[in-house]
């Protein structure tokens, strides 16, 4: 079937995850370039060696970016399977993702004037996806009598319980507003003072990879990352999946098939839940230290935002979409900084042009405060808010497969180009 | 199979390809740099030289390490500032930001540190402790230290990282648990802590009231502002044998009406003489204040933690104008804007020459301006300009003398000797430009000044 790429003859190969060569090169050299990215540093090989490439990438604080946009992925494909693929709206991925954090707080963190066991990293980071589970079980009955809108207010009350409860049980959170350290990414055997792995201190790696706390983090991450992908993948081509996504498309229809829809509905918060548990512990731990109130609204809110910006229901769009709203803040941070660098030069139309969208001090004008003070226009922060929900009412008109449905047509284009027509 | 191997081939040779080392950038390209301004002496001890090269070697020209953030040949130090631009205290801190700017531009144009020109670099948290974390990573290899880190269990989050990075941070937050050098040692407090604000807020105003014995209601928000102003509020209380009709602290949620009202009802039942309530005063304080003292008709006068207060309460459109005037009350460490110090004038001077209206808190960002110019100066003249260089310098500052607009900080003894103790209290006025006025300077109550302070009132855990 040499140059027939698209025909596939059994159904493995139809089946496959990457079902084409061009697929299985690009995700090949993909892999290759994230594993590579913290090599990309100076004196991460050897004494003074480093990998070519955009060396910006390899600083401890995009690192630290990458690392936080795995682990929003890894809740992301969660809240996917329970919302895009079996068509359940739920807003309480929040509540999910701080009972994964205060479930790996309670097992990893030390004994102290808090609740901890100080077990380790394969104990707390399980454990709080199982924990989550148990409780999406709990939950996922209600999902039977309601659906669509009512099933979100369900779901939304979780976020408040949650709040309170995480408010109130202050042996466990550190209470409201002071919250408390989280464990720290290491990997013992049990409970014995030195780790084998320390992901937390800078370190050297096979002799030779001398790798910062933030390399070694983003690593630990993107292979907990991967997991989570090919996990959320191959659901899409089980029974389970399959039986997801003919809910999602209509529950009556089936159930008179002879799908199980109790059980599956069941299955897709546990294991949305699980996912959201992991989220949660791993986020706190990369913060190193949460408050009650990080579980809120909004974060269940970036969530929703981060499938449908990407595109709901895959999940190539959930990554896209959750490099894009994490991502987002920082570009338009950086970009931020450029126009009031263009504008304090104040050479040429463009340092005019760019006047009109920046404020830099009491009394001017400008959509965007780039002054740390008191002066007219948005925050950054703000104005981030205001670009999540354009951008959210945009794709939801224009493009309701996301940015995975722009990247679909770019692709289709290209294919047959110069025959696009 | 054969497809397999081949597959395997391309990766290894790719792999083998991209594993081409090039030589790394040196990252340290200033140590050793030469400043041309004249050396001043260094008048403290305990500075400790961690870099290379850093010795006086001529007179009147000095070799100064620097490792990130100061940079001699463009003449520049980037100082980096964890701040809250858009959450909930964002009202309050770009006023304090104002005033920073306003503080080091006027430094700048008069010689900035020993001819070094000072720039900032704000980073906004929005009072968020994932943001807050995410900046620290981002600044801490760019600027020589923080100028303030706005919020306690924010700046608790990055305090491995400080210390991991050897860099000062000057907390934004009047946590008690700050005066204790035990508790953190990247840090240099300023101003009074909540606690000790409390119980000279409490006596002040038990003398107010003109009764033997007034009862007092406690209520906060939860965490270190709320509960350390509590636990202050507490032992006041107790010290001076008031009865205490209703405690609810950490009963108010931030965001919540119904704890608002729950708790106005509480205190009203209560019907104490003297309310000590700390919370956001653009997110409950009014609310927890009108259910109380409007729709149920307490009369007693109130109080909380300084940044309770918002000059907004007695605005013009302010439906609790009046009533505040009446009952309000607070204690702050620094002078108002028409303070009659000569560090009050210098604020009003360098903020009115700014374009800026007047404000109470501007006095905060001077005062931040001056603990870190005296390490930025020190850690010159020590030779050091590097992180570690100046963390050490600021822990070597034995007193910080802030010509009255707020008492002296002391930074040698131990916790009981040095935590500031002194307060302003403070009350509305409709007719102040900033709607408030002093009514006592230098007020230290006795049960401040007995009080043995030991460590943090209410402990922040680490763990």
């Amino acid at each position: 079937m040499r140059g027939r790429p698209l025909l596939h003859t059994t159904y493995g190969s139809d089946q496959a995850l990457l079902n084409t060569g061009t697929k299985k090169l690009l995700m090949s050299l993909f892999m290759l370039l994230l594993l590579a990215i913290p090599l990309f540093a100076p004196g991460t090989i050897g004494e003074e060696g480093s990998l070519p490439g955009p060396d910006f990438l390899a600083a401890g604080d995009w690192l630290r970016l990458l690392s936080t946009v795995g682990i929003y992925a890894i809740g992301a494909l969660g809240l996917n399977i329970l919302t895009g693929m079996a068509g359940q709206v739920s807003l309480g991925h929040a509540f999910f993702m701080g009972l994964g954090a205060y479930t790996a707080v309670v097992l990893g963190a030390p004994e102290g004037a808090l609740w901890g066991l100080g077990l380790p990293i394969w104990v707390w980071l399980p454990g709080a996806g199982i924990v989550a589970a148990l409780v999406g079980i709990a939950v996922a009955p209600t999902a039977m009598r309601v659906r669509g809108l009512y099933l979100a207010i369900v779901t939304l009350g979780l976020v408040f319980i949650g709040a309170y409860l995480w408010r109130n049980l202050d042996f466990i959170t550190g209470g409201s507003q002071s919250g408390r350290s989280h464990p720290q990414f290491e990997f013992k055997l049990w409970k014995e003072e030195a780790p084998l792995i320390d992901f937390s201190e800078d370190g050297i790696w096979f002799g030779v990879l001398n790798l910062s706390s933030e390399a070694k983090t983003y690593l630990l991450i993107l292979v907990l990352t991967i997991a989570a992908v090919l996990l959320a993948k191959n659901l899409h081509r089980t029974r389970s999946g399959r039986a997801f996504m003919s809910i999602r498309d209509r529950d009556i229809a089936a159930e008179i098939m002879g799908v199980n829809e109790f059980k599956y509905k069941t299955t897709a918060f546990a294991i949305s839940s699980f996912f959201a548990g992991v989220a949660g512990a791993l986020l706190a731990s990369l913060v190193g230290r949460t408050i009650p109130e990080t579980w809120n609204l909004f974060l269940s809110v970036q969530f929703i935002a981060i499938i449908f910006i990407g595109g709901i229901g895959t999940v190539s769009g959930v990554i896209l979409g959750t490099l894009f709203v994490i991502l987002l803040p920082r570009i338009v941070k950086d970009f931020t900084e450029w126009m009031e660098t263009v504008v304090e030069s104040g050479d040429g139309i463009m340092a005019g042009v760019l006047d009109l969208f920046i404020s830099t001090k009491p009394g001017d004008f400008g959509l965007i405060n780039t002054s740390a003070g008191v002066a007219p226009g948005l925050g950054i922060d703000q104005f981030n808010l205001v670009i999540y929900g354009l951008l959210i009412i945009g794709f939801l008109i224009f493009e309701p497969l996301g940015l995975y449905g722009i990247w679909i047509r770019i692709r289709n284009y290209w294919k047959g180009w110069p025959f696009t027509y | 199979m054969r497809v397999r191997n081949k597959w395997l081939a391309i990766f290894l040779v790719m792999g083998l390809t991209l594993a081409a080392c090039s030589p790394s950038d040196s990252s340290d390209t200033t140590e050793g740099a030469t400043a041309t301004t004249e050396g001043a002496t260094a008048t403290t001890e305990g500075a400790t030289d961690t870099t290379e090269g850093a010795t006086d070697t001529t007179e009147g020209a000095r070799e100064i390490a620097t490792d990130i953030g100061v940079d001699l040949e463009a003449g520049t130090i980037t100082v980096g500032f964890l701040t809250d631009q858009t959450g909930v205290f964002s009202p309050l801190v770009t006023v304090v930001n104002t005033g920073i700017e306003a503080y080091w531009a006027n430094v700048n144009a008069n010689g900035g540190v020993h001819g070094l020109e000072v720039v900032l670099d704000f980073g906004d948290t929005a009072y968020n402790g994932e943001q807050h974390v995410q900046l620290f990573e981002e600044m801490k290899d760019e600027v020589v230290a923080f100028g303030h880190s706005v919020g306690s269990p924010q700046t608790v989050a990055i305090t491995p990282g400080l210390i991991e990075q050897g860099m000062l941070a000057i907390p934004l937050t009047w946590y008690s648990g700050w005066s204790d050098p035990n508790y953190n040692s990247s840090v240099v407090p300023h101003g009074t802590p909540y606690c000790i604000e409390a119980m000279n807020s409490i006596e002040y105003m038990a003398g107010e009231t003109g009764l033997d014995s007034p009862t007092v209601a406690i209520a906060s928000i939860g965490g270190d502002y709320g509960l350390d102003a509590s636990d202050g509020a507490r032992l006041a209380a107790e010290a001076l044998g008031l009865e205490i009709v209703y405690d609810g602290a950490g009963a108010i949620v931030a965001g919540d009406p119904t704890s608002y009202i729950e708790v106005g009802n509480a205190i009203a039942e209560a019907d104490p003489d003297i309310v000590y309530h700390t919370g956001i005063p653009w997110l409950g304080w009014p609310e927890v204040y009108t259910q109380a003292a409007i729709t149920n008709g307490l009369e007693a006068l109130w109080s909380g933690a300084s940044p309770s207060w918002a000059p907004n309460y007695v605005s013009e459109d302010s439906g609790i104008r009046d009533e505040i005037a009446r009952d309000m009350y607070w204690g702050f460490y620094l002078q108002p804007w028409d303070g009659d110090s000569e560090g009050a004038a210098t604020v009003r001077e360098v903020m009115t020459a700014a374009g800026a209206p007047p404000h109470d808190y501007y006095g905060e960002g001077f005062v931040e301006g001056q603990l870190l110019l005296q390490a930025l100066n020190i850690a010159y003249e020590n030779g050091d300009m590097t992180q570690a260089g100046v963390l050490a310098a600021a822990k070597s500052i034995e007193s910080v003398d802030y010509n009255g607009l707020a008492p002296s900080d002391d930074y040698v003894g131990e916790p009981n000797e040095i935590v500031q103790r002194v307060v302003h209290m403070m009350r509305p006025d409709l007719t102040s430009e900033t709607g408030s006025k002093l009514v006592q300077a230098d007020y230290t109550s006795p049960t401040a000044a007995a009080y043995e302070f030991n460590g943090a009132c209410f402990l922040l855990e680490l763990g």
